[in-house]
């Protein structure tokens, strides 16, 4: 049967991995490439192998094989097809196997497109990726196995959680793990950079795309996360601070902060030990966000009520590696010493040096309100919550000094910046900036914080706007080029700069968007009867009937509603869900999307002869699906640079 | 500027900013954590309880959830099996939220008046139960990371 196939499939490319580790370990240490050989064809064979226990599960899912506990736990006979074929990463057991297929293919990819490059680095790269993949399989065999029977087989599943019923969930968790092992990648190659006692910039050079493609599909993830929220949750926001959302922030945070410091290291060779420890953070936050939310530590929307024993087992992991890098990051201390310049006090060095302080307090705060209810529950008898508040109060501050010095960090010289040059790039800018007091008075915006956000987006426009413009102006002077072909040719010759600055202008966006629908929600909560209207901003709602619909899986209250405002007339129909399979209603929010605001309406409980309704007006959400957007772009622009950075040896010699 | 006066002033500048973020993330911390009782420890604390902020968890008793009429506004009495507390609510209720299921409800505390909560939640559905609503689940996990502490 399917299921028995994928099962000894799984328990093979576990074999593969210990065989992987070990020849790879061999090879490294007593410098034999065929041992290296040896354990890159068992990497490769045990992701295939791993791959045929991912299909085994799938075709047990599209075969409504209940006799497969995992499968009658998360699918159904009238579950649609496509939430069937996604159902896999639908529950713990399936998105543990997910996260190792993932780790196992990536490592092999990784190994075989840096055969040649880097091939001192290989086989520790190759002991780095099988270690992780034991410890996963050995989780995902033996604690969490989703390839366990169920005897007598049900005649018909329980069904996908309705609330995972939605295309949101079905990409949110694929593209925060392909981020979260993505960041294994560099993570291998450090620690072997450790291990080898190399520890030039080399390391981050060779594995820059893997950060870049790791980050981008986190931040993609996060938002897809955030997008379902909003859409499937219907209270009216996308972003709670739940912590399993913080799980996933964490590593986006200081993700952020290395992709910023490493330009530093491989410009004038400091900041390495910061590096090192910043990648090594970084996944094991990754690690530990699979695990608080796959654990079942946390009360959430997605903490499984289940068996502690992985939670001792992923303690236990967590800590080996952690202790594992960070002891080879002690070893190699004295060697690391960086080549400790310091040339001027005002400098893009020292932005970045604030960038990244900025981003580990705003790590550390999260971390903070995640880790402290589950340390007060463990070690005392309270139970504790951390409210939204905190996050809210913290993280405004944060994200505007973060702002502020991506205005200077993004166009500030290296190594050293006169106070003229400091007025010469940042006198209009200011000027704007200042804009915004006008601004607001216009847009009626009134609150410190919006006219905060208003001067700072301008700000960071003009100082990026002013820098490309200069530099085109240069080079339509020297070579005599039309605007437009200087300008094509300065960006497409500096991707990596200029594609994030384009990542910077989606955070801008993102961030009018954070502002508006933060600052500026609008809601009404009120008994309706058909016939009655409610106002909100510019729209006038009306209740025009309640009556039942049905489809395939669910059947629902409906209220047919409509809008009308902005010279628009539009028909919105919130629903209250029941799914066969399952006891509990789900709430089907309606929205209405413009560029200006979102209409936002949910249905209620029958409270006498009316309805419950609860209408948001939510200005500017889309800004903030649209700026993750842009922000996609941007590294995709900066993910095709051809040239790799300029060469280190050039600054020393001009220094 | 030296060396030094130049490592002096961005050590400096640096540690002053940190303080400065430090300081506002442990203001705000101290302020929002909201801790979780039953109704008996609510009522045996009551005085020392006065408005703070406080989660109280327990099942909707039976028989005690009403509506006014025609309104967003309803009263019911939380209980752990051992004490009930009377609570009104106004506003939108969680779909999970009905008689015999557990709920944790949220707000200030106030001695001597019916706890008025600002939030409801309830658990989710029969697949995740929020962990702070099963007790079980809250002694198990604490169980197995204080043994594998030890």
């Amino acid at each position: 049967m399917w299921i028995e196939l994928g099962h000894f499939s799984a328990i093979l490319a576990l074999v593969l991995a210990v065989i992987q580790t070990g020849t790879a370990f061999v090879g490294g240490t007593l410098d034999r490439p065929v041992w290296v050989r040896v354990s890159r064809q068992a990497a490769l064979v045990g992701s295939g192998f791993l791959t045929l226990a991912m299909l085994g599960l799938q075709i047990s899912f599209l075969t409504h094989d209940f006799s497969v506990q995992y499968v009658a736990g998360h699918a159904s006979l009238d579950l649609p097809f496509f939430y069937l074929a996604t159902a896999l990463w639908g529950g713990h057991e399936g998105s543990l196997l997910l996260w190792g297929w993932l780790l196992s293919v990536f490592g092999t990819i990784a190994v075989f497109s840096y055969w040649r490059s880097q091939s001192a680095s290989i086989p520790w790269v190759l002991v780095v990726f099988g270690c992780l993949v034991i410890s996963f399989l050995c989780l995902v065999l033996f604690l969490s196995s989703p390839f366990d029977r169920l005897i007598p087989p049900p005649m018909d599943g329980r069904d996908l959680n309705p609330l995972l019923q939605d295309p949101g969930m079905v990409f949110h968790p694929p593209f925060l793990y392909m981020g979260y092992v993505g960041f294994a990648v560099p993570y291998a190659f450090a620690i072997s950079a450790l291990i080898r006692g190399r520890l030039d910039d080399q390391w981050i050079r060779a594995t820059r795309r893997w950060s870049l493609f790791a980050w981008a599909m986190l931040t993609v993830g996060i938002v897809f996360g955030a997008n379902w929220a909003y859409y499937e949750l219907g209270w009216g926001g996308y972003w709670a601070w739940d912590p399993v959302e913080n799980a996933s922030f964490m590593p986006w945070l200081t993700a952020t902060a290395f992709l910023h410091s490493v330009m530093v290291q491989e410009r004038s060779g400091q900041f390495r030990i910061w590096n090192l420890m910043l990648i090594i953070t970084t996944f094991a936050l990754s690690l530990l966000g699979t695990f608080l939310v796959r654990s079942g530590v946390l009360s959430s929307v997605h903490a499984f009520a289940n068996d502690p024993g992985r939670g001792v087992y992923i303690l236990g992991f967590m800590s080996v590696l952690l202790l594992v890098s960070f002891g080879l990051l002690t070893l190699r201390g004295d060697a690391l010493k960086s080549e400790n310049r310091l040339d001027g006090v005002v400098s893009r060095e020292v932005a970045f040096l604030f960038n990244n302080l900025f981003f580990m307090v705003a790590m550390l705060t999260v971390l903070l309100g995640t880790l402290y209810p589950l340390a007060v529950e463990t070690f005392s008898n309270a139970k504790v919550t951390v409210g939204a508040p905190y996050y809210n109060k913290v993280f405004l501050p944060i994200m505007f000094g973060i702002l502020l010095l991506m205005g200077i960090g993004a166009v500030i010289p290296w190594r050293r910046a006169s106070a003229q040059r400091m007025i010469k790039l940042f006198r209009l800018p200011l000027i704007i900036g200042f804009l915004a007091l006008p601004l607001s008075w216009y847009w009626g915006v009134d609150h410190p914080y919006g006219i905060g956000a208003l001067f700072l987006i301008l700000f960071v426009i003009t100082s990026h706007g002013g820098e490309i413009i200069r530099s085109v102006r240069a080079r339509v002077r020297k070579d005599r080029l039309s605007p437009l072909t200087a300008f094509v040719r300065l960006i497409s010759r500096n991707r990596r700069r200029y594609g994030g600055f384009v990542v910077h202008a989606g955070l801008l966006v993102m961030v009018a968007g954070f502002i508006g629908s933060g600052l500026f929600q609008e809601e009404q909560n009120l008994v309706m009867k058909p016939g009655e209207t409610v106002r909100i901003g510019a729209w006038t709602l009306t209740l025009d009937k309640i009556h039942t619909v049905a489809r395939e899986n669910w059947e629902a209250t409906e209220a047919v509603m409509h809008a009308q405002g902005r010279g628009e007339i539009l028909t919105l129909r919130p629903q209250k869900r029941v799914y066969n399979e399952h006891s509990m209603p789900t709430t089907e929010a309606s929205i209405h999307t413009t560029i200006r605001e979102d209409l936002y309406v949910i249905l209620g409980d029958a409270v006498g002869d009316g309805w419950h309704i609860r209408v948001f007006r939510n200005p500017l959400v889309v800004w903030v699906w649209i700026g993750a957007l842009i922000m996609g772009l941007g590294v995709l622009i900066a993910f095709f640079e051809k040239r790799i950075v300029v060469a280190r040896k050039t600054v020393r010699e001009a220094s | 500027m030296s060396t030094t006066r130049k490592r002096l002033t961005l050590w400096g500048s640096l540690l002053l900013v940190g303080t400065a973020l430090g300081l506002l993330v442990f203001s705000s911390f101290n302020d929002a954590l909201v801790y979780f009782y039953t109704p008996t420890e609510v009522i045996a604390q009551s005085t020392e309880l006065t408005d703070s902020r406080i989660r109280i968890g327990g099942m909707v008793q039976e028989g005690s959830l009403r509506r006014e009429e025609g309104t967003l506004r309803i009263h019911f009495e939380v209980t752990d099996g051992e004490s009930r507390l009377p609570v009104f609510y106004e506003g939108m209720t969680p779909d999970l939220f009905r008689e015999g299921q557990g709920v944790v409800v949220e707000g200030a505390w106030k001695p001597g008046t019916v706890f008025t909560a600002d939030t409801i939640l309830a658990k989710h559905s029969e697949d995740y139960i929020p962990v702070e609503m099963s007790e079980e689940g809250i002694a198990k996990s604490r169980e197995s990371i204080l043994n594998s502490l030890q």
